[in-house]
């Protein structure tokens, strides 16, 4: 009896495997689309090597002066090196620096800490921790409550002011905003109107806005010789706004969770915080992640505002080193460049934590 | 949460200081440091370098206070303020005295509470062309279009001086002094105008700052000066006295390397300045050597601006105006005596 041989299969044709299957699937696929592709290649290839020419191949990479760019075609690197220290430290003291990154380091502890944490430790010390954060920070760059130099707030500057200051925000937001949200779901006229004042007022108006009433208006309404430092007054407005924010986010939250879940609460004989707190607070935080964290993003970005009133974040740091006299080559691509990606990379790390979050959080509603 | 508490406590602390309301200069003395209000950033006149020190015009004049005061000129806290804050900043009492390229006018004398101490320099708006226009004299710009920064007085004395003179031009508007630079430099307008002092920083942005050249004619007054609050007139004398003594110490030829000289064997008017004769500064309520202190420390106002904005800088402005009564100029200081 002759045995059944299989043939071998015949490989895929040619043009639907490898790189040209690829090609032709995704890029040459009909009329319309190949047009499309084209153009586009044909843009790329004429703007692409100009810009990588500028700021790689062309470029001035290592000096301390404006004298050392001598390729007028290529961009400047020497003057972000030169100025690197301004742009993440600002013109913080030399010898105090230490505690800037200090500063950070321990703000990448606190973020990181749950993570570590044994699981019945981490409400009881992450969360104090979390909430001690800005003030201790704040004690610590400053100096004199530890007996260290003490550093003026005109100091402060560059891009660590802008991390500190979202952080500081951020943090102290996050239940002044949570109180907020509850305030407008109260069934108490009086809290509910004063949540809903305070929301809308702090959501309703730009946030330029409000960095001008706080550095121009409100000194006029102390009395002559009483100062609050200008970096308290910006610190308290984007609290305030980013609480407008968050309470929003925090009420879109809420009406997520299903009533269910209130009425078991109720039945178990819960009262209305260990209601909040334990059964609805935890769920209200899963939902909301993705919105924290965008709002997060947004108000890190608005630091950058505070360049129209005269603090020295990493933008207006910038600008301040365009009009220097040493400088004045027009440096503006080299430095703009800078700080944007100096924020992509920071917001973009901040996408993925949120994504990571995300992922161990989705517990749920999949049946 | 005795720490929570604690750390709040000082956190207030920290941002809040009730000053005293006793005159301007016991706070300072008291203090140990003058707060003087600057630019985020000028070229040439408060510019912050690469390590974060000050230097510039008008922070001179900051500093020569401090040496007036303290002895120390480097006894200053500069606060950087945006042309929006900086009057607010000096009512509510946050700086002791403003130096941020204010020009002096009528209104803000008037009006704001305020006084000016005097001129530390006297600006205009000018006009730039480039070379290849060959045109010598603004008065040859009939038909121009002209770059200039939006929403600015330059844009009023522009329209002012054309039609006073029977021109016509055409406006090419930016919104920035970068864009207008730029917009200079790829030929969209035939000049550029602006205060003569920016014009100076944006020719050295060019690409080739040779082929343009700043052209003679100043079109407005903008006299720059230091501005105080009304009502502290002690505070207000030592201001304008501590300006004057940059300004006298040229006239007299007094400069920070002989300084040391002149306080002993110059002639009576340099004594006098100096502190070795009479009692300029008791009157003051300063020390006697308060315009040593400034000249040796910041130098004469002739140094000070070479070193800032002139011939020693990369801006390259000429005196022009801003030279002593005798050279041409018309910085003038009343007599110490």
């Amino acid at each position: 009896m002759k045995k059944f041989i299989p043939k071998e299969a015949q490989p895929a044709p040619v043009e639907t495997t490898g790189i040209i299957g690829w090609t032709r699937e995704n890029l040459f696929s009909s009329i319309p689309n190949s047009i499309a592709t084209i153009l586009i290649l044909g843009f790329l290839a004429s703007f692409l090597p100009g810009v990588i020419n500028w700021i790689i191949i062309d470029a001035n990479w290592s000096g301390s002066t404006q004298a050392d760019c001598t390729n007028d075609d290529g961009a400047c690197w020497v003057f972000v090196s030169a100025w690197m220290q301004q742009f993440i430290y600002g013109s913080y003291t030399d010898s105090e620096i230490w505690r800037i990154n200090l500063g950070l380091i321990l703000l990448g502890a606190v973020i990181a800490a749950p993570y570590f944490l044994p699981k019945h430790l981490r409400n009881k010390l992450g969360v104090p921790m979390f909430l001690l954060y800005p003030f201790f920070c704040a004690a610590l760059l400053d100096g004199r409550l530890f007996g260290l130099e003490f550093v003026s707030t005109d100091l402060w500057g560059g891009f660590s002011l802008n991390i500190f200051l979202a952080a500081a925000s951020i943090i102290i937001a996050f239940p002044l905003s949570f109180l907020w949200a509850l305030g407008r779901r109260s069934e108490m006229p009086f809290i509910r109107s004063v949540c809903v004042l305070l929301i809308e007022f702090f959501r309703g108006v730009p946030v330029l806005a409000l960095f001008f009433m706080g550095s121009v208006m409100l000194p006029l309404f102390f009395p002559e010789g009483t100062n609050i430092d200008k970096l308290l007054r910006v610190w308290i407005v984007l609290i305030l706004f980013m609480s407008g924010y968050m309470a929003e986010v925090f009420r879109g939250g809420f009406q997520a969770i299903p009533q269910g879940q209130y009425e078991a609460a109720d039945s178990l004989g819960l009262s209305y915080w260990q209601k909040t707190l334990l059964i609805i607070f935890p769920q209200v935080i899963k939902v909301s992640m993705p919105n924290i964290l965008a709002t997060f993003i947004m108000l890190f970005k608005n630091t950058t505002f505070l360049l129209i009133i005269g603090i020295f974040e990493i933008l207006s740091t910038t600008q301040t080193a365009l009009a220097n006299s040493s400088w004045l080559g027009g440096h503006a691509p080299e430095g703009y460049l800078f700080v944007a990606l100096v924020f992509w990379v920071c917001c973009f790390g901040m996408s993925m934590i949120s994504a990571n979050i995300e992922r161990k959080l989705d517990t749920s509603h999949r049946n | 949460m005795f720490k929570f508490s604690s750390i709040l406590a000082a956190g207030l602390a920290v941002g809040v200081s009730v000053g005293a309301q006793a005159g301007t200069l016991e706070d300072v003395k008291k203090r140990g440091s003058v707060s003087c209000g600057v630019s985020t950033g000028l070229a040439g006149f408060s510019q912050k370098d690469e390590k974060g020190a000050w230097s510039g015009l008008d922070v001179d004049v900051c500093k020569a206070v401090a040496a007036a005061v303290l002895g120390d000129s480097s006894k200053v806290q500069y606060k950087p303020l945006t042309a929006k804050e900086r009057f607010t900043a000096l009512q509510s009492g946050e700086i002791d005295l403003l130096s941020r390229n204010t020009t002096w006018t009528h209104t803000r004398d008037t009006s704001l509470g305020l006084n000016f101490a005097g001129v530390n320099y006297y600006d205009g708006q000018g006009f730039m062309v480039s070379n290849k226009l060959g045109v010598k004299s603004a008065l040859e710009l009939d038909g121009a279009a002209a770059c200039i920064q939006a929403g600015t007085t330059t844009e009023l004395n522009l329209a002012d001086y054309f039609r006073a003179n029977g021109m016509k031009y055409t406006a090419v508007t930016f919104d920035t002094s970068d864009q207008t630079r730029s917009g200079f430099e790829s030929g969209r307008c035939d000049v550029l105008t602006s205060d003569q002092s920016q014009l100076y920083a944006i020719r050295i942005g060019l690409k080739d700052p040779d082929a343009a050249v700043v052209l003679p004619e100043v079109i407005s007054k903008e006299p720059l000066g230091p501005v105080v609050r009304q009502g502290d007139d002690a505070w207000f004398n030592i201001v304008k006295w501590s300006m004057s003594a940059l300004i006298e110490a040229e006239f007299l030829g007094v400069d920070s390397a002989n300084v040391d000289k002149m306080k002993d064997e110059g002639k009576p008017g340099q004594k006098r300045l100096l502190g070795t004769e009479g009692d300029a500064g008791e009157k003051l309520g300063l020390s006697a050597d308060w315009a040593y202190n400034i000249v040796k420390q910041v130098g004469n106002y002739g140094e000070s601006f070479e070193r800032n904005v002139g011939m020693d800088s990369p801006l390259k402005i000429a005196r022009g105006l801003n030279a002593q009564w005798n050279q041409g100029g018309i910085l003038y200081s009343p007599p110490v005596r």
